[in-house]
Order: C-alpha cells, then structure tokens, then sequence
C-alpha cells in the first residue's frame, strides 16, 4: 500500500519547549494505523500538525504526493483530512442534521430534506441517532457518534480519532469497530489515538509509539504484544536529577488517617471507589486521562457531589462529610490545587495578593469588615518569597507571570488556607523544567511538615520520584496500591490500563 | 450539611467499610507464616516466667520454643482470658463467670461474668474487660447481633478491690495498660479507646474489622489482633432489626449472616452468590465472614503495617498475638494453629 500522508523530521515547539521532536510517520491508504503513547507523549500535538489544527515548527508533510502545510482545519478538511476530537466539537444548540452539514449547507435549505438525508446517512453508518435532536440533549456517547459521522460525510480521505472509545459502552464499541473496517474498506485511512491497548491491538493494522515527544517504534501490529507496547511507551532514559530513582529507604512513614474514602460513585465517572490518605505522607495517583482520577478528589473537595443514593461516604478526620460547596471543604481544611490553572486557578487580572487573599476570604481566615491593602501586600510579599515567585513586584497581575509562577500563586492560594490535606491536580503541567524542581520541593516540604498530601499526576516519573505510596486509577476507581519499594512504571502502566 | 441526617431516611444511609490500604494493605504473610503449634481454636497467647502460654477451649498449655506443647490444666469450663504477672503468675478467665489467679477463685464485682481480656499493668494493677452484662464470652456473636454496648473495663490496684473505670463500651476485647490509663479495643464499634481517670476517648477509629486482643510490641507500640473482618452484608443485617431477630431466633449460630472466626466448612454457611468463590475458585478478595489480621501499631497508635489471612487462606479468626522466641506468634482460632512469622 502507498502512503496517503507522510509526515518527516516533524518538530513542533511550544515557548521551546518540544512537544514532538524530529518524528518520521507514515500513513497507508486503507489502514488503521493506532498511535500510542503516555499522556503528554505528543500523540494529539502530532495528529493537530496534520488536520492543521496546529502548525509544526519545522519538518515536511508530503499528503497524496504533493508537500503541504495545512494552516487551519478547515483547509485540511477541504483537502480531505478530518480530525474526531476526544471533546467533540459540535454546536449543543443545533440539532444532529445541523452540525452534520454545517459548513456545507447549501444557499437556501430545506430543513426537511436536511433531515431526511441526515436519517438515511446516519443508518447507513448504523448510528441509532435522531438527526432532529438537539446536540445539548444527547450523551457523550451520542455525541462521539455525530461528530464520526460528520467526519464521514465530509467524504474524509483521513480521518484522525482521538480516544473515540473512551466515552462508548461495549455495544456501541462493537458498533464503532465495525464502522472502522467498513471506512478501511471504502479505502479510507484512519489514525486512532487510544489509551486501551486491547483495542489497538485488536482494531489497528499498524503501531506507532511515541515517548516524549520522539517516535520509539512503529511497526505491524502482529510484531506487538501488550507488554511490548507498554516497555516502548513508558522506557524513558529518567530525565537527570529532576526524576532520579526514589531512594525507597528515605520514604516517609504513614501518619493518622485523614481521609477515608469508602464507596464512593458519581455517574459513571466515578465507581465504588475507596481509599485513604494519610498524614506526613505523599500519595500519588496515577491514571490515564479519563480514569476519573480528578473527579475523585474534586468530589472530596466539595466541587463535584458524589450520588445522592449509594454514593457511599467520606470521612474526614474520623467525621463523615458530605460537601455541596467547595468553601466547606475548604473551611474544614481541604485545598485542591486545579489542573485547570485558568479557568479554576486565578483571577488573571487580579494581583499576586489579590489572589492570595481569596484563598483567605474562602477558609473565612479573614475576619475583618475591611480589607486593608496593606495586609493583602504583606501577604503577597510574604508569599512570593516563601513560594520564589518570580515577579517584577508583589502587585503584578498573574496574566504576567509565566505558568511556572502562575502555578505557584495557584498553590499559594490554597496553602494560605491552611489545609490538613492539600490535593495538587497536575501540578506541573505547562510548566517548565526549573519551576518543576520548585513544586516538588514545596509539596516535599509540606509532607515533612506533616500534612496529608495526594499527587495526582499523569506523568510515571513524576509519580515515582515524589510518592511514598502510590494509588492506581482506572475506570473510575482505584485499582492498585503499590509501595514505591515494588513499583515500576511498567507495573503501575499494568495497573491503569488492564 | 444539617439536612443530612433528615435525608438520610430518604436516601438510605451508605453502608460502607473502610478500605483495606495503607498500613491495612492485603498481602498473604499469615498463610506464608510457618505453623509453630497445631491447637485446636488456639486462644490467649501470653508469656509467663519466659514461657509462652496458650489455651484451647479449657486447656491451658506451655509452648516451648520448638513449638512442642504441654498441657499444664484442664479448666472447668473454656478459657476466655489469660494474663501473666512479670513473676509468672498467671490470671484466667473462664466462660462460666469465674476468675482464677494464682489457682484461687478471685471475688468478682456484680455483673462481671463475661471476661473477654485480663492484662497486668507495670504497677501490678489487674485490667479487667468485661465483654457484655447480657451474653457469656463465648456467645459473642449473639452479643454482636443484638447490638448491645453493656462491657466495662475495671481495675484492681495493688491491695484494692475492683473498680469500673469505664462502661458502655460495645465488647471490650483487649487491654494494654499504659501507665494510669488502658488501651481498649472495641469490638462492634470497630475502635480502640483509651480509658482512665480522665474518661473515655477515642485512640484509632475505622477498623477494618472487629479489633481483639491487645499485645505490647518489644520495639515500642503494639500488636492488635482482628479477629474477623467487616463485611458490608453484615453491616446492613446489623441495620435491619427484624430480619436480624427472626434470623437468631430461627437460624442455628454457626449459620446466621454474622462474622465468624472461620467459614467455609459446610455448604449451609451463608454466601453473596458469585461473592465468594467463582467457578470453584474462592476469590482472595471476597467479602468472606471469617479473616485473619494482625496489625502493628507505632506507640501513638498508628497502623504502620499488617499481616493477613485473606478470604481464600485458613488462618482465621486471630485472636491473639505476642511476641515470643524471637518471633511474632499469632493464635489463629478458626485455623486452630498458632503461627509464626517473623515480623517481630
């Protein structure tokens, strides 16, 4: 078979930071080829490059014989090349036909027919979808299905899934592999980005893994197995002092229980999952994107509720809660430290103090009727030195500081609280390599102070170098204890994807 | 939220157990310990003058440190507590009420006819743990399911009668003195307690299970035994009154949906269908009535790590531990043996 797409030397950089560096990957007409890697591996930034969503910085993509450069999505659209997005990117406000043809409706439409021609291109797809619904009313799986469908009626040449099957129930699996074969054999080439193996393994004709941004192995899929698949995906050199081996003798000792987790479930993000964490004591939680892994500890922290019946229960300091508002958790001493910087994290156009002191306003540490900005420019200073913000001065806005710095006003945030059990959510991620060192020295410090402290990240080395007990999550619930004594990223991998 | 408990009757209140983790994380090393001694429901390890004493129903035995065993007295009814002086002398309990010290009857206060636990402080105080006003030692499970809390804790002071130091306590089950103070395990409410002149509070909380006997640990902090583990199934009978009555009262002991210090031995034993054991195969994991773990507790009391026996091992019901001959020495009741690891 030829290949339809070519992409070489690929490197794409962010602030000079590689996310993918000097990756060769080909595409055959006709084949299922499965990308693989951990979170962050640079599978998704790599299949952007090539439906244009993203420009490399540098390299060659050569698409049916002739080089191209694709600068937005819709040029790599018209050029037949469409891309499934883990988060759909549908209009909710517009029903299935809609968003089916949107983008190429004709001058005058009538919507009947619309709906018509969307029924009868949905059932040949095989998809149970009503094309009259409003997007907003469907499920995850639905939705999943539209934007397939989408991407097929756009006659696409290439179409690039990304963890299509994460939000599909077996059947509706079974239904989507079908598809894909019946897409193979119309000819068209598939890109399939999934965290289950089993079904790359199963789905794919050829593998490609990338690590760190650097393409490992690619190859036929009957030259993989499982465990071949996971040596290639997490067999990183360690990446000097910043992730060096766990001096296991060095681990801290569990203290009181602080927090006990029994059975809890929310939907089916979260399933009768239980846990305890405790003081003095770094755990780490480790799970692929989509493992519920966040919704875990945002229902701990009073952001999600867990179900109202059989939700299970929590106990915080031998008390049983049950938090509607994150402010009560806060008020009891529970600071979650957000993945999502931007949105969850900071007022950007707020000071570093300003910041700060609604991190004291919501533990209702501050008590005064007024707020004297002298107080708010103590604690900025007082901060910003025990945390080494970089700032030009303590009234900076936090849109100014670079994410490494942002990070720690997030942290800060939280710790002005005053927490027993402090829940750092990715707390790394888009930060570069020096402010990395400084993080894992404050959550360090702030278990050899004594308090419980939960890591969760997706990066293994990151796991490894910090926790003193690590707790695996799949599907919604923690499926593995391992002491760092035992555990290797290989077995932790196991655990989360098995 | 102030609500909760009116909703609660609504929603129903999660029945839930805490988590085997941490410190409590399952492993298999009382199933991979050697058996030191064969003892049909081996019970009560305790050292006396050096040697380790263990009973099995009304026999009272010396172990020595091959492991050979020697009967030293036949009791007249099941030993239900033993505790050594560091002279040697020995204290037991029986099942029928009576206590025995030195091998004379000791006078006992009113309502004291249940004694779980018996422990010698450094002063030469006796602690003594009376299980429950209603039931007899061994009916510990009848006690269990009708959710009585009428044990006490008393102590003798040197030259002194009995007093109560505590009461209401839901079965006492072990004793370690500390000082002018006692550590107290209770059972149905899955706790240890510290009891003395300053009341009763609570020293670790959340048990996996239903906490035994107490033991010190020569490198500081202790060895608690559990003898049987929580179970969810159980927790909603122990919710449902009239089906936990009419279960007692038309259901033989050895068969209600009740902890057990060993299962699995007859067909008629209460399962969760598929819950316990899967083609033939007994899942390790499985919410099983009967379990053996052994905890080691630093001297604040905090699990540091555990030794287990899990729903598909043999070595149940562990009563009892103590440190002995170099070695950490498990009474295993349901798996009548003691077992020896060598954690201590």
């Amino acid at each position: 078979m030829d290949a339809i797409v070519r992409m070489e030397k690929i490197t794409k950089t962010y602030r000079s930071v590689p996310a993918v560096k000097d990756v060769d990957f080909d595409l055959r007409e006709g084949e299922i080829h499965a990308l693989l890697g951990e979170n962050g591996a640079g599978k998704s930034t790599l299949t952007k490059v090539l439906a244009g969503v993203v420009e490399a910085t540098s390299g060659k993509m050569i698409y049916q014989g002739k080089a191209v450069r694709f600068a937005t999505p819709h040029e790599a659209l018209r050029a037949g090349i469409a891309m499934v997005f883990q988060e759909t990117s549908l209009v909710p406000s517009m029903t299935v036909a809609q968003n089916l043809y949107l983008g190429s409706e004709k001058f005058l439409n009538r919507l009947r027919g619309i709906y018509i021609s969307a029924q009868q291109f949905l059932q040949s797809l095989n998809f149970s979808v009503d094309p009259t619904a409003m997007v907003e009313t469907l499920g995850a799986a639905k939705r999943q299905m539209v934007e397939i469908a989408r991407a097929v009626h756009h006659e696409a040449r290439v179409i690039i899934f990304d963890e299509p099957t994460a939000s599909l129930t077996p059947e509706e699996k079974r239904h989507f592999f079908a598809l894909l074969r019946r897409l193979k054999e119309r000819g068209v080439s598939i890109v399939f980005i999934s965290h289950a193996l089993e079904e790359a393994l199963l789905i794919s004709d050829r593998i490609t893994i990338l690590r760190d941004g650097e393409l490992v192995a690619t190859g036929p899929t009957d030259t993989f197995d499982r465990d071949k698949i996971i040596a290639a995906m997490v067999g990183r050199r360690l990446s000097g002092a910043l992730y060096k081996k766990r001096d296991v003798s060095q681990l801290r000792k569990p203290g009181r229980k602080v927090l006990s987790v029994q059975d809890i479930s929310m939907g089916a993000m979260v399933r009768n999952t239980s846990f305890s964490v405790f003081e003095g004591q770094i755990t780490g939680v480790f799970g692929l994107i989509g493992s519920g892994r966040t919704e875990t500890f945002k229902i701990v922290s009073g952001i999600y509720k867990r179900d109202f019946l059989g939700g299970g229960a929590v106990t915080f300091e031998d008390r049983p809660v049950r938090y509607y508002t994150p402010a009560e958790a806060v008020r009891d001493g529970i600071a979650y430290v957000t993945e999502d910087r931007k949105s969850e994290g900071i007022f950007e156009t707020m000071s570093i103090g300003e910041n700060l002191f609604g991190g004291l306003l919501s533990a209702k540490r501050e008590t005064g009727t007024v707020i004297r900005m002298q107080a708010i420019r103590d604690l900025a200073e007082a901060w910003t030195e025990r945390l080494n913000i970089k700032t030009i001065n303590a009234d900076a806005q936090v849109v100014e500081l670079s994410g490494g710095n942002q990070q720690k006003v997030v942290i800060g945030k939280g710790l002005v609280q005053k927490p027993r059990l402090v829940i750092f959510d990715e707390p790394t991620r888009g930060v570069d390599v020096a402010a990395i060192a400084e993080i894992h020295q404050i959550v360090k410090a702030l278990a050899d102070q004594g308090l419980a402290v939960v890591m969760i990240s997706s990066y293994l080395p990151e796991i490894m170098n910090l926790s003193d007990r690590i707790l695996v999550c799949r599907q919604g619930r923690i499926v593995e204890e391992l002491s760092p004594v035992e555990a290797t990223e290989e077995k932790i991998m196991y655990a989360a994807v098995h | 939220m102030i609500f909760d408990p009116i909703l609660d009757l609504f929603r129903g209140k999660a029945i839930t157990i805490p988590p085997l983790d941490g410190a409590f994380r399952a492993n298999t090393a009382l199933d991979d310990g050697q058996v030191f001694a064969d003892l049909p429901a081996a019970d009560n390890l305790c050292l006396a003058g050096g040697k380790l004493h263990a009973t099995s129903d009304a026999d009272l035995y010396v172990l020595s440190e091959d492991g050979g065993r020697e009967k030293i007295m036949t009791f007249a009814a099941a030993v239900t507590a033993l505790a050594a002086r560091p002279d040697g002398t020995l204290a037991v309990a029986l099942d029928d009420g009576s206590l025995i010290e030195s091998g004379e009857p000791v006078a006992l206060p009113k309502g004291v006819g249940c004694i779980t636990a018996l422990a010698y402080g450094p002063d030469g105080s006796l602690w003594l743990a009376n299980g429950s006003e209603r039931q007899r030692a061994t009916a510990w499970v009848a006690d269990l399911m009708e959710k009585n809390a009428s044990g006490s804790v008393w102590r003798r002071k040197p030259g002194a009668d009995f007093s109560r130091v505590a009461g209401g306590i839901a079965w006492p089950y072990g004793l370690l003195p500390d000082g002018e103070e006692a550590i107290v395990s209770e059972s149905w409410r899955h706790r240890l307690l510290r009891v003395g002149a300053g009341g009763v509070t609570p020293a670790l909380m959340q048990l996996p299970g239903y906490p035994a006997r107490l033991t010190p640990a020569a490198a500081g902090g202790a060895w608690l035994a559990i003898f049987a583990p929580r179970n969810r199934l159980i927790e909603l009978v122990l919710q449902e009154k009239h089906y936990r009555f009419d279960m007692m009262a038309q259901v033989p002991r050895a068969f209600w949906i009740a902890p057990a210090l060993a299962s699995g031995r007859s067909y008629l034993e209460p399962l969760q269908c598929g819950g316990i054991r899967t083609m033939g195969v007994h899942k390790a994991w499985a919410p099983s009535r009967s379990y053996g773990l052994v905890v080691r507790l630093d001297p604040n009391l905090i699990p540091l790590e555990s030794l287990h026996s899990r729903a598909n091992g043999s070595r149940h019901g562990t009563t009892s531990a103590v440190e002995a001959y170099g070695r950490l020495l498990v009474a295993s009741k349901g798996g009548d043996c003691i077992v020896a690891t060598e954690d201590a």
